[in-house]
């Protein structure tokens, strides 16, 4: 109790004495409700952006962590919307917050949270096992020309970020996969490593352990350009080294999966700014940078008109495969 | 008011019946057929359904035979009146608990409950009873909250009380 | 021996005065965390993540896995006492611990209870020092298929050998099947049997259901014979203690049973609640003689509890050295690597040698300050069941309502755990068995995932379950363990009947 009102107060006092500071500040413990389980990929974005924003003293009130990951995250975004107008529910998601609206019949719609900023962007490839005939994308890809729906294709959950992108795969190419839906990504790239599925499509992190071991090993990232820099990972192979899908003529310019953080919909924009302000911080910290290049992301930090241009363009690219697919809900 | 075994039976089986229905229609709305690609989303709750339904008419038939076979001897009874009462007693405690724990928090809800069990089931005096409520509210809000960083559900009152 | 050395080298590590410090400070932290239902160690483990950042990765490490044993350790504490498990890997521990207590032997039951797990923890670690690499390499053959068979295999060791009536157990195995079975499902990615309730949109949670249908079903049927705690006027002597430790080598069949079990649970992605289940099953087939299971046997202790804690520390070698968790708490000291910029994976035994043995060394550190801590709290336990009825209680009423909101903070899971109390103290006076539904609560949705993920990759065929030399006699162990003691039961009855014509 002492720790929490002596939170309290100093944020009052800081309030008091730098009104200029920000118009808003929280005045209670803040939540961060996380669209995953513990663990997940989503919890530590939202872990590491606490621990920035406490050490720091960019928020003084405290921070719980509250994980509501059923639903493939729904929970989390119906809590939202139950919250209507709650200054202090930040909501940590990828893209699923609006996708998932768009596959499942679910109660809420992406106009019940207000997007505040997305602070990473998380990469996808192509891997096959280590000693696997496919050279490039596209000898996969003509492989399952050849033979239409044997080669079987491993990915996480079902008609989620994997599925789609092995889908806008096939309805760019004409090939069919035989797609496996798992529980993770982690386990993704176990059931690779063992020769159980052909290929997976999974973020750098999730995969990294394997690659190192040389048991896997990277084909292509569907990246506009190549990822940044890093010290050699397997062999003298970097991240850097990877070609872009575009560069082995696979006709997809881009798919990445951005971080993202909402509010409720419908509290004040002095608050919106003082969420974006105190993650720009975080963004800007070397911790934050730490972070990103720890689990291979990119950064790219998004807010405002250009946060709702991403979100305009991924929605539109995704809904299309959607519909392509017949997954479109109602 | 004495309730016997056979009623209890019954109850159980009609209400595992129920169940088992309750899986086979919503298994029904996602389709439970058999594709090339294995089995539909529907299929396993809809046959594990069927079973459930199944299982349960063997145990109302088993119970209604069982009934009979006793004839007119006395039954075991399930519930004698002192037992129901205690129970009851008991259940309504535990509801209103739920109640108050919802409207008002798992603070008011939990000091309440233990002081009134102290109180009028414990014979302890009132201010005892309350004390010991109170403690555990304390204990409760150190050890989640304070420890943990856990927030627990909380009414109207706390945030009076600068507890957020 | 080059094993050894490096295990030598980790002891080096691990015991400096700062990691014992930690040791301490986190198993007694685990501790509280077990105790408490609901408030598990995957929550203690998340919690403390961020204040990770500030240590080195190894010392992080030892902290988190020392939570993790700590509460493992006191899972079972309130199993014995309350008949509440406080962790979902100590429920098979309630079925034996909680008679066993019952009848006035409750020391001797926590007793029996610690130094099995003390001793499983310490068979996993013997098994993670002497293979990893081979471990590892074994776990990576498990595809979909593998898993299913693992998971049948525990159902069958489980189901196999009942002694309640079959339909009962039917009802009770497929009601949680279908309870198991509600909210996403992650193959087809539709939402099933939620009719339009947004609350049951993340499903039942297994927790919230142990804690309605143990603690408060087991409160109600306490309560029906009166505001009192049946039978526990022990006294509790310390001399009790060493007396169950000169009792432990009797066990020696079902210690080394139960910790096969444990370790291969834990190698192969079972984890550790399907690890004490399948104990707990195999050790009532394979008894002959004494008081039937279920009425606090010693064995029925120590199976659960040797094999959970085995599986426990052997979880710890897929997640390192593949990066795959098989419980809950393994994802988010995983989660705890990554953040901290370690790439779980097979090389990471070659590159962080530092990191990796001297976790492998602090586990054998941490579980033993454990079973000495744990050891020295079981006075105070006991003594808890002192306290007047109507003042323990509401008090356990009350935890086990906060333990249930604490899962996924929703205010549903009240409800819920209101509903499954009744369902308990019903099931139990009319000779519904718990065990089925709760196990099929645990398996049921990941043993449907891994045959939907069998019948993509086979296009429909159940073939995929005998197509290699592995899966098929994981299948055969698996079907002999249902149907031989029906076999041996009908035969013996054949038997019998002769004489009398």
């Amino acid at each position: 109790m002492t720790k929490t009102k002596a939170g309290l107060l100093a944020a009052t006092a800081l309030m008091l004495a730098a009104p200029a500071w920000a118009e808003w500040a929280p005045s209670r413990p803040v939540e961060f409700v996380v669209a995953s389980g513990a663990g997940g990929g989503t919890d530590n974005f939202a872990r590491t952006i606490q621990a920035v924003l406490t050490r720091d003293g960019i928020v003084e009130s405290p921070i719980v962590v509250l994980n509501k990951g059923g639903g493939s995250g729904a929970e989390a975004f119906l809590y939202a919307r139950q919250n209507e107008g709650d200054p202090h529910k930040l909501i940590f998601g990828t893209n699923n917050v609006y996708l998932l609206p768009h596959v499942a019949k679910l109660a809420y719609t992406v106009e019940d949270l207000q997007p505040v900023a997305a602070l990473a962007l998380d990469e996808f490839l192509v891997w096959v096992k280590a000693d696997s005939p496919y050279q490039t994308v596209m000898d996969l890809v003509n492989a399952a020309k050849d033979a239409p729906g044997t080669i079987p294709f491993g990915g996480s959950q079902s008609k989620d970020t994997d599925e789609t992108l092995v889908a806008l795969i096939e309805q760019t190419t004409g090939a069919d996969f035989k797609y496996v839906p798992f529980n993770g990504g982690g386990e993704v790239g176990v059931q690779l490593a063992g020769g159980h599925v052909a290929a997976n499509v999974n973020n750098p992190n999730e995969n990294a352990g394997q690659w190192q071991a040389g048991a896997i090993r990277p084909l292509c990232v569907f990246a506009p350009q190549r990822m940044a820099e890093s010290e050699p990972v397997s062999g003298d192979m970097g991240w850097h080294d990877i070609p872009t899908c575009k560069e082995q003529g696979l006709e997809i310019e881009s798919y990445q999966m951005p971080r993202t953080v909402w509010l409720p919909a419908g509290t004040e924009p002095e608050v919106l700014a003082y969420y974006q302000d105190a993650l720009k911080k975080v963004a800007e910290s070397q911790d934050w940078k730490d972070y990103l290049a720890k689990t291979s992301q990119s950064a790219s930090f998004l807010t405002g008109e250009e946060l709702a241009r991403f979100i305009e363009t991924s929605e539109a690219n995704a809904v299309k495969v959607f519909e392509a697919e017949g997954w479109t809900a109602q | 008011m004495t309730v016997k075994v056979f009623h209890a039976e019954l109850g159980t089986a009609i209400a595992t019946g129920l169940l088992g229905l309750a899986g086979v229609i919503g298994a029904t709305e996602l389709g439970h057929g058999w594709t090339e690609s294995g089995p539909e989303a529907g299929y396993f709750p809809f046959h594990v359904g069927l079973i459930l339904i199944g299982a349960s008419l063997w145990n109302l038939v088993a119970a209604f035979l069982k009934h009979r076979a006793a004839g007119s001897d006395p039954e075991e009874p399930f519930l004698d009146r002192d037992k129901a009462r205690r129970l009851g007693v008991f259940i309504a405690a535990l509801l209103v608990f739920v109640i108050v724990t919802l409207t008002l928090g798992i603070y008011v809800g939990s000091t309440l409950y233990i002081t009134w069990s102290a109180w009028r089931q414990g014979g302890y005096r009132l201010p005892l009873a309350l004390g010991t409520g109170a403690g555990f509210a304390v204990a409760l809000y150190l050890i989640f909250e304070a420890i943990f960083r856990i927030p627990l559900l909380k009414g109207p009152i706390e945030p009076l009380l600068g507890i957020y | 021996m080059e094993n050894f050395d490096l295990l030598m080298h980790g002891f080096g590590i691990a015991i400096t005065p700062m990691h014992l410090m930690l040791m301490v400070g986190g198993v007694l932290m685990g501790l509280i965390v077990g105790v408490l239902p609901g408030l598990g160690a995957p929550n203690g483990v998340s919690l403390l993540i961020p204040l990770t950042f500030a240590l080195d990765p190894t010392s992080a490490i030892i902290l988190l896995s020392s939570i993790y044993w700590g509460a493992l350790f006191g899972g079972s504490t309130t199993s014995i006492l309350f008949n509440i498990p406080g962790e979902p890997s100590s429920v098979a521990t309630t079925f034996d611990g909680y008679p066993m207590a019952r009848s006035g032997q409750s020391t001797r039951a926590l007793t029996l209870a610690f130094m099995s797990a003390g001793f499983g923890a310490l068979l996993g670690v013997i098994v993670i020092t002497l293979l990893a690499g081979w471990a590892s390499n074994f776990a990576l053959k498990f595809g979909a298929p593998e898993y299913f068979a693992v998971y049948f295999l525990a159902f069958a060791a489980f189901i196999g050998m009942g002694s309640a009536a079959p339909m009962k157990t039917l009802v009770s195995l497929a009601a949680g099947l279908l309870l198991a079975s509600v909210g996403m499902d992650s193959v087809t990615g539709s939402i099933r049997l939620t009719f339009g309730f947004e609350d049951l949109l993340g499903g039942i949670s297994f927790l919230v259901v142990v804690i309605g249908l143990f603690g408060i079903g087991e409160l109600l049927s306490t309560v029906q014979e009166g505001l009192r705690f049946r039978g526990v006027a022990s006294k509790i002597d310390l001399r009790d203690v060493f007396r169950t430790i000169a009792e432990l080598p009797r066990y020696w069949a079902t210690y080394l049973r139960s910790g096969a079990i444990g370790i291969w649970m834990g190698i192969t992605p079972g984890g550790p609640t399907a690890a004490s289940f399948m104990s707990y099953g195999i050790a009532r087939s394979s008894s002959r003689k004494g008081a039937p299971f279920g009425t606090g046997r010693p064995e029925g202790i120590v199976a659960p509890e040797t094999a959970d804690h085995s599986a426990g520390s052997c979880a710890m070698l897929p997640m390192l050295a593949l990066g795959v968790p098989s419980s809950a708490t393994a994802a988010v000291m995983m989660g705890g690597l990554m953040i901290w910029g370690l790439t779980p994976g097979p090389m990471l035994f070659a590159t962080q040698p530092d990191f990796v043995w001297g976790l492998i060394a602090s586990m054998y550190v941490s579980n033993l300050i454990g079973v000495v801590l744990v050891l020295a709290t079981v006075p105070m336990f006991a003594a808890l069941l002192r306290i007047p009825f109507t003042i323990i209680g509401p008090m356990i009423v009350a935890i086990c309502f906060v333990g249930a909101y604490t899962v996924s903070n929703a205010t549903f899971d009240l409800w819920l755990v209101l509903v499954f109390g009744l369902v308990g103290y019903l099931f139990s006076r009319l000779d519904y068995p718990l065990a089925p539904l709760v196990l099929a609560m645990v398996l049921g949705h990941k043993a449907e995932n891994a045959f939907h993920q069998s019948m993509v990759l086979s296009d429909g065929s159940l073939g995929i379950f005998f197509s290699n030399p592995l899966v098929s006699g994981i299948m055969a162990v698996g079907i002999a363990l249902l149907v031989l003691p029906k076999l041996v039961s009908m035969g013996s009855r054949l038997r019998r009947r002769v004489p009398v014509e």
